[in-house]
């Protein structure tokens, strides 16, 4: 008898099992559609228009407008903080209604239904106060720095870039793309790039909680304005929207919300004088409390970080079993399926899986997902993923076991079953806790690549603080978080592996 | 009533004819030994007769019962359930015991009793006790696999078939992985079942193990039972020459 024989029973459980699961999840993920939500799609790293402020709540000049329009029509607000460069897929997916959040129109014309602009904004230079950088063209073989997919970066190599602004960048030694403003700016302190451009509105708001350490040039790259995008076409919620936005101007309230951001100026294309002391992050906050204040924010995105990895764990590792049962099975195409399954889950990274189970059912489906789909997906594509390797990592112990066990099992007249979870099962448990354990911690620390579909957990939560503090600390308290959970998690693994040592 | 009777098994395989057309009946109480060199298919007869190993054709009965038959030139097992009936009928004891290492020495000899068998726990714990003490072992109950020494696996193994209450017990080479002076302790043991009655076939190549223990010993060679008969005749008096050789080549040996 050999093992292929005992699982094939086993193998019909396994497709069962994947048919009802995906049925839950499709029902479950689709059943509550609450058409009184509005929900913003916004880039949680750009202040002052939408970011995390210090108690941990999404803020901005963006969101208040946002959440004034919703007030005004009876919606209920959802900040949705997206990836910047899955704006495109979160709109089309029904995921968030509209972008709003310092969103450029010049150059994007024609790819979304846009609202009226209602800040004019321009690109500026922002250097170290003591360079010998003056005006745009002493940043000739300089490294400049820019926002990637930022309308800094269009205004230098877009289709419409003025002719000034591609010669300007072809004179610099290299124009580099950064993921957020608050790398950029450690960069250039550490004098890794020497200028980083960007938006006078965010300029003025880095400048000032960064301690007079950075200064702005005085030549302006260029002008431009920023609208709400919606889907292209979808006129009707631009319409209202937009009506709504005019009440707000005609009554005062724009201007006052605007003066709260200190973005008067702004508003009435002026960059002059545009910041005011409403933007002074730092209130004197000593490390210690500021320590403690960041590390109570993070502890949300543990928690969500923590959900991932418990949920993938009691998904994938009984999947796994059943995926092995399929790997082993003697009935070859189900075999053979399972193998190509395999090969494609371990051959591609998770943050492409994470996308595919994100965006796949409006794409390949012309499902509108829900907003509450974001989390399914995450759980859905880890788990899909972590089985595949648990099923191999199981083939690998159950290979280990020696044939003779299974012929004691035979002999002593064990059905197949009784076999493989009496005898087998145990002896497999043991031969694969080392595995285990790697693959385990491995999952700690992948639960960070959420981000991909813009899912906040711990170290997304860690990056937009870090934005809006100016600072890096909550990389390094969420990198203690980690190693204190991977501590954890070893520590468990450890007594396990322990009290498996009672045989050998 | 023989307790086992096997007619005319073929088995090959791939190209290599391991055994061809044996013949062997085994009468009840019956110790026999099967000797050969290795590769002489004594092991793999031994399989076949425990079917863990499929005949190519030829039948064996168990107790009148037709575990296997052979029709125009096929082997045709019996049913699901038959089959484990007649497997209940005997016992293996393993060349490496494949004891079960997770579970205690009271567990390997109970578990199957207790869930295959359903017979009352008392009963077994009672009747275990007795096998544990006969076989040396009662203080290594709760012990593990891997904390016993060769031998006193060996007899774990003998007392897991033995605690299956079967009609008879095989033994694939039980001496061959222990130290040479447990051999004696294991033919005390093997001894000792055959005063109790006990059939028994013992696949072996020690010459003096067989000679000591056996009613009939049967000698293999090529796939083929070369000869059979008391241990007077085919051990101290062989009368073919490849029985010769090879016991030629033993003393040598030892």
């Amino acid at each position: 008898m050999n093992l292929k024989k005992i699982l094939s029973p086993y193998v019909i459980v396994l497709v069962l099992m994947a048919c009802i699961c995906s049925a839950i999840a499709f029902t479950v993920c689709f059943a509550d559609d609450n058409g009184r939500t509005f929900t913003v799609g916004f880039d949680a790293e750009f202040p002052p228009y939408g970011y995390k402020d210090e108690s941990g709540e999404y803020v901005g000049f963006d969101l208040d407008l946002a959440k004034e329009v919703c007030d005004r029509k009876g919606w209920t607000l959802k900040k949705q903080p997206i990836d910047w460069n899955s704006k495109d897929m979160e709109l089309k997916t029904g995921a968030i209604d509209c972008i709003w959040n310092g969103f450029t129109m010049n150059g994007r014309e024609d790819k979304y239904t846009w609202s009226t602009p209602y800040v004019d904004n321009s690109q500026v230079v922002i250097v170290k106060k003591d360079s010998n950088i003056n005006d745009l063209t002493a940043l000739a073989g300089k490294i400049v720095a820019v926002q990637s997919d930022s309308s800094a970066l269009a205004a230098f190599t877009g289709e419409d870039a003025e002719e000034k602004n591609k010669k300007l960048a072809a004179s610099f030694a290299e124009l580099q793309q950064v993921g957020d403003y608050n790398s950029a700016f450690l960069n250039l302190e550490s004098g890794a790039i020497d200028a980083v451009c960007m938006d006078i509105g965010v300029a003025n708001y880095e400048i000032a909680s960064r301690g007079g350490q950075f200064v702005m040039l005085d030549e302006h790259i260029s002008s431009e304005e920023y609208g709400i995008g919606f889907l292209l076409g979808n006129t009707e919620l631009r319409d209202d929207v937009q009506k709504t936005l005019l009440e707000i101007l005609g009554d005062g309230t724009f201007i006052q919300i605007a003066e709260k951001w200190g973005l008067e100026s702004s508003v009435c294309l002026s960059e002059e004088d545009f910041h005011k002391d409403n933007v002074n992050i730092d209130k004197g906050q000593s490390f210690f409390e500021k320590f403690i204040s960041v590390s109570g924010q993070l502890a949300e995105g543990l928690a969500a970080s923590l959900a991932i990895f418990l949920l993938t764990l009691l998904f994938s590792m009984p999947l796994g079993l059943l995926i092995t049962a399929g790997r082993m099975s003697k009935f070859t195409p189900l075999r053979w399926i399972v193998k190509i399954y395999i090969s494609i889950v371990r051959g591609t990274p998770l943050m492409l899986q994470l996308l595919v189970v994100f965006f796949g059912p409006y794409f390949v489906f012309g499902i509108n997902t829900p907003a509450s789909y974001r989390f399914y997906a995450v759980i859905i594509g880890f788990t899909l993923n972590y089985a595949a390797y648990f099923a191999e990592i199981y083939r690998s112990g159950i290979q280990a076991v020696p044939k003779g066990q299974y012929e004691a099992c035979e002999i002593l007249g064990y059905s197949r079953g009784q076999c493989f979870f009496k005898i087998v099962f145990p002896q497999m448990v043991k031969n694969i806790i080392p595995s285990v354990t790697n693959e385990v911690i491995t999952l700690v620390k992948d639960t960070s690549l959420a981000f991909a579909i813009s899912y906040t957990e711990m170290f997304t939560l860690a990056k937009q603080v870090a934005a809006a503090e100016t600072t890096i600390m909550p990389l390094f308290i969420a990198g203690i978080f980690y190693y204190i959970f991977n501590f954890i998690v070893a520590f468990i693994m450890e007594y396990i592996e322990k009290k498996l040592s009672y045989f050998r | 009533m023989n307790l086992l009777e096997i007619r005319n098994i073929e088995k090959s395989f791939g190209d290599l004819k391991v055994l061809r057309d044996i013949s062997l009946s085994v009468d009840q109480t019956e110790v026999i030994s099967i000797l050969g060199p290795s590769g002489s298919g004594k092991s793999t007869l031994l399989r076949c007769m425990t079917m863990l190993e499929n005949v190519d054709s030829g039948s064996i009965s168990y107790c009148g019962e037709q575990a296997v038959t052979s029709s125009g030139g096929f082997p045709v097992y019996a049913s699901k359930n038959q089959l484990k009936k007649i497997k209940s009928y005997f016992g293996l004891v393993f060349q490496n015991f494949n004891l079960f290492p997770h579970y205690s020495v009271m567990k390997n000899i109970t578990d199957a009793p207790i869930h295959i068998q359903k017979r009352p726990k008392n009963e077994i714990y009672e009747e275990t006790g007795i096998l544990l003490k006969k076989m040396g072992l009662e203080d290594k109950g709760d012990y593990y696999p891997y904390q016993l020494s060769g031998g006193q696996q060996q007899r774990v193994a003998i007392a897991r078939a033995l605690a299956m209450k079967p009609k008879m017990l095989f033994f694939d080479e039980p001496t061959s992985a222990l130290d040479p002076e447990l051999t004696a302790e294991i033919l005390k043991v093997l001894r000792s079942l055959a005063d109790e009655k006990m059939t028994m076939i013992i696949v072996t190549h020690e010459i003096d193990f067989a000679r000591s223990i056996s009613d009939r010993v049967v000698f293999m060679d090529g796939g083929l039972i070369v000869e059979q008969g008391s241990p007077a005749e085919v051990i101290d008096n062989p009368k073919n020459e490849r029985t010769k050789a090879f016991l030629k080549k033993m003393s040598v040996n030892s």
